[in-house]
């Protein structure tokens, strides 16, 4: 890009060290303008700013624009049936969510382009370190009961959701980041997280990617399901547990009222009475449907498919502690048995990328892209296991979840092993059973000597980098102990400036290879069917559904 | 009186069993809930809310106690009274089974009959052919083909069961029909099977003879003499496959997205909502339990022979 050193002189005026020094990168080059984008919002650099430094014209938002003509009508959506109550601390499923998403908003949206955008927040700043956050709050928001959104509303939300005696289901997401306490209100429209350590990904813990952080109001006293107060594009009219839900528009949507009158959300038990409800044109919208499930949809030229790029994957876990996985020659040998361009079209119908055995996919801006993709290659895959004395194959059980492609994507595995001498045993089971009580020795996820788990979409890597993998993770199914890791991960979370973030995934992205403790062989796209002529619906790959900018 | 006490003892042992059967599930409650990457004090938290850690006889007690005076509780994934969940349930599988068995008693009677009259003819043979092979095909696999038929292709029929809040008595019936065509094609080989049975041995009978010999009408014989007798075991075997209609169509509830009693046990049971598991079975239990009961108080009405050996 041209430089405009004037220009660039002016941008950085009144700007922190860190801000400034993402500035240079991109002026430098040393960063492209997509990460500059992504990683500037969620330093909070506003929007302006960005476009102004990259000069990128006509960035498409996600966020709600003031309403354009109101078309009005009715949208029928389809969706599984959420797993219990709605209630925002507790939800802990696609189903909610989608419901949750209708009538209640975070203060980030986690967009699918990766980029950290105001909702609820209008901007936000870090200290020094990254151990305290400041975000400043949008003003004239208001909820359904007319009370508008402050300061206190904010810190009673998160002091709700830390607190271990709500039994808040983001209580595994704040573990470590933020404590009861730590939220604290600086004017009404101004708060403060005061971080349990410094994290540079912190927005993204309070984003739509952390879907219990809503905010509610102060008083919330966990009726959620009578009127589903909330801030967001849509008013609850009628909800009826196991069978679905309607909403209305809300005129007073500081967003501008939606387009469509009415959102009727019908519950189903499984995928595959949607998509002939959908080919029945009773269902305008599927929420979400599984790529194999979904092959009739898929090629239907009267149905829309927006495939949104995600970070949710499969992982396959070797036990690092137990037989046949304790030398990392044989890990390293499974993984090269893999061939991932034909993994990715034939089980995905090419709707996923392909993974190098971390859990940096491409897409993240601090993935350090010069780390080689691996490669099937059987001859290498033979050597590793001569050299680690199994050149007469091994034996193991792979047990893992009925969910998705999951079972396919075992027997894919269990084919492409047998070419090295491998006999890989399935165990499928129903997912309940898989995860059991989740508790090492008490959960086939957490015990099996090789598995396959399924990890919904993040729009950082950090909490894939941590439970899963780190020496005291509770979702450490490999049993990984690695010192070394741990370390970098730590400096990595802590880290506040995209090029020390990417020097250091580089350096992890090199060290999971070398171990493979588990296989990241893709991550899947989020897809979500539309019928033909429905327009401006916006899922994200955590099961939000945006339609305040919808029309039928 | 005897075989009163009987139903009852029979229906506490079912609600010990589901009971425990139900406890006995691997894992635990709140982690079922809440997923598996919950948090653990936030599932240890939510155990306490539920009472799911408490002693296991005390939870017994509780449930009974609740039940028995028609307390049946509160859901522990929706957290709220299971009671409207159930009344709905049952009412809707009755509505589907109600659909299914005025469709196919009047068709299996047809049928049978007519199978009987031309016996070993071509027609019985057709028919006999025709009511196994629909008997075979299972519901999932006609109701998909009818659902891609009827509601996708054709579209005369709406492909879900429920309709819209404040449907009229005929809208009901007609979102009911295509779930229940898949029904109607299980019992149809089976219902008809037994009339023409019935039929055959009541045309052979002396009295149908008698009948014949003394100059009625071929069509009066058949509708005054043959039908009335033939029709007693295949009212018993219909009445036999109630049970099957109400609580055995998980899959037909969930393909035509039908809250119905099938659908709800079902769920239940994947989530470990045990109070909602619980009330489903036992209120099956019961059903079954009371059509067996007046069945078998209505035999003995109507048959003086069982009633009398009854007493002995």
């Amino acid at each position: 890009m041209a430089k405009d050193r004037r220009l660039i002189d002016r941008l950085r005026r009144g700007r922190s060290e860190i801000e400034n020094h993402l500035i240079d990168g991109l002026v430098d080059g040393r960063i492209s303008r997509r990460d500059f984008m992504r990683h500037g919002s969620v330093l909070g650099l506003s929007l302006p700013l960005l476009s102004a430094t990259t000069g990128a014209a006509g960035f498409e938002l996600l966020l709600p624009s003031p309403a354009r003509a109101a078309t009005g009508g009715t949208i029928r959506v389809g969706q599984i049936v959420p797993a219990g109550a709605i209630d925002p601390v507790k939800i802990a499923d696609g189903g909610g969510i989608t419901v949750l998403s209708q009538v209640a908003e975070n203060l980030v949206l986690s967009a699918p382009d990766l980029t950290a955008q105001p909702l609820l927040a209008l901007s936000w700043s870090p200290n020094a370190d990254g151990s305290v956050w400041t975000f400043k709050l949008r003003q004239g928001v208001k909820f359904h009961s007319g009370k508008e959104m402050t300061a206190d509303d904010v810190v009673a939300t998160f002091d709700r959701l830390t607190d271990p005696e709500n039994g808040s289901n983001s209580l595994s997401a704040f573990t470590g980041v933020l404590s009861k306490g730590g939220t604290r209100k600086v004017d009404d429209y101004t708060v403060e997280f005061h971080l349990d350590a410094p994290n540079g990904g912190f927005p993204y813990v309070v984003s739509t990617d952390n879907y219990n952080a809503v905010i509610l109001p102060a008083d919330y006293a966990g009726d959620f399901e009578k009127d589903m107060n909330g801030t967001g594009p849509f008013k609850m009219v009628k909800y009826v547990p196991k069978q679905g839900a309607s909403f209305e528009r809300n005129p007073d949507y500081w967003g501008g009222a939606p387009n469509l009158d009415r959102v009727e959300i019908t519950f189903y038990e499984d995928y595959q009475p949607q998509i002939l409800a959908m080919l029945g044109g009773q269902l305008d919208v599927i929420e979400q449907i599984p790529v194999l499930q979904g092959a009739a949809l898929l090629s239907n030229p009267d149905v829309t498919i927006i495939s949104t790029p995600s970070s949710a994957h499969q992982e396959v876990h070797m036990r690092t502690d137990m037989a046949p996985f304790t030398d990392k020659r044989v890990r390293q040998a499974v993984a090269l048995t893999l061939d991932r361009p034909k993994l990715v079209e034939g089980l995905m119908r090419g709707k996923a990328q392909i993974g190098n055995d971390s859990p940096f996919m491409p897409a993240f801006p601090s993935t350090d892209t010069s780390v080689a993709q691996r490669q099937i290659d059987l001859a290498q895959a033979k050597q590793l296991l001569e050299a680690a004395g199994m050149a007469d194959g091994f034996e193991v059980e792979l047990t893992t979840e009925k969910y998705l492609e999951i079972p396919q994507y075992a027997q894919v595995i269990q084919n492409a092993v047998q070419a090295i001498g491998g006999n890989i045993k399935l165990n499928i089971m129903d997912q309940g059973a898989y995860y059991g009580d989740a508790v090492p020795g008490n959960s086939p996820w957490l015990d099996s000597t090789m598995g396959i788990t399924d990890y919904g979409h993040r729009g950082v890597p950090n909490v894939f980098l941590q439970a899963p993998l780190l020496s005291t993770g509770t979702w450490n199914s490999a049993h990984f102990n690695n010192k070394e890791y741990d370390g970098l991960v730590t400096s990595f979370v802590a880290s506040l400036d995209l090029e020390s973030q990417k020097d250091t995934a580089g350096k992890i992205q090199r060290l999971l290879l070398d171990e493979t403790p588990i296989i990241y062989g893709y991550f899947y796209d989020f897809l979500t069917a539309t019928r033909k002529g429905v327009t401006g619906v916006e899922p994200t790959a955590m099961s939000h559904l945006f339609l305040q900018r919808a029309s039928v | 009186m005897k075989r009163l006490l009987l139903s009852v003892a029979t229906l506490w042992l079912l609600s010990v069993l589901i009971f425990a059967g139900a406890r006995m599930l691997p894992g635990n409650v709140g982690r079922a809930m809440l997923g598996p990457f919950a948090d653990a004090r936030a599932v240890e938290q939510l155990n306490h809310e539920l009472g799911t850690d408490r002693p296991l006889l005390e939870q017994y007690a509780t449930w009974i106690g609740g039940f028995v005076t028609g307390d049946l509780g509160e859901s522990y994934a929706y957290r709220a009274p299971v009671a409207p969940f159930l009344w709905t349930a049952l009412l809707n599988s009755a509505k589907l089974a109600l659909v299914a068995f005025l469709m196919v008693v009047p068709l299996g009677l047809l049928g049978g009959t007519i199978a009987a009259l031309y016996r070993d003819r071509a027609a019985d043979r057709i028919l006999s052919a025709l009511g196994l092979a629909a008997t075979i095909v299972p519901e999932f696999v006609s109701g998909i083909i009818l659902i891609l038929i009827f509601g996708v292709w054709l579209r005369w029929f709406p492909i879900s069961a429920t309709a819209p809040e404040g449907a009229g008595l005929l809208t009901q019936v007609y979102h009911l029909i295509l779930p229940a065509i898949p029904l109607v094609l299980v019992l149809f080989g089976y219902i008809a099977r037994m009339a023409r049975a019935g039929m055959i041995e009541a045309l052979d009978a002396d009295y149908t003879r008698t009948a014949v010999l003394k100059g009625l009408s071929y069509p009066r014989v058949i509708w005054r003499h043959v039908l009335r007798n033939a029709l007693l075991p295949t009212i018993s075997v219909i009445a036999t496959q109630t049970v099957y209609l109400i609580g055995g169509l998980v899959v037909i509830e969930i393909l035509f997205q039908y809250q119905g009693i099938g659908s709800l046990i079902y769920t239940a049971a994947n989530k470990k909502d045990f109070p909602m598991l619980q009330a489903g079975i036992l209120s099956i239990g019961i059903l079954f339990t009371a059509t067996t009961l007046i069945a078998d108080l209505l035999y003995a009405l109507l048959d003086p022979r069982i009633r009398h050996g009854g007493d002995e």
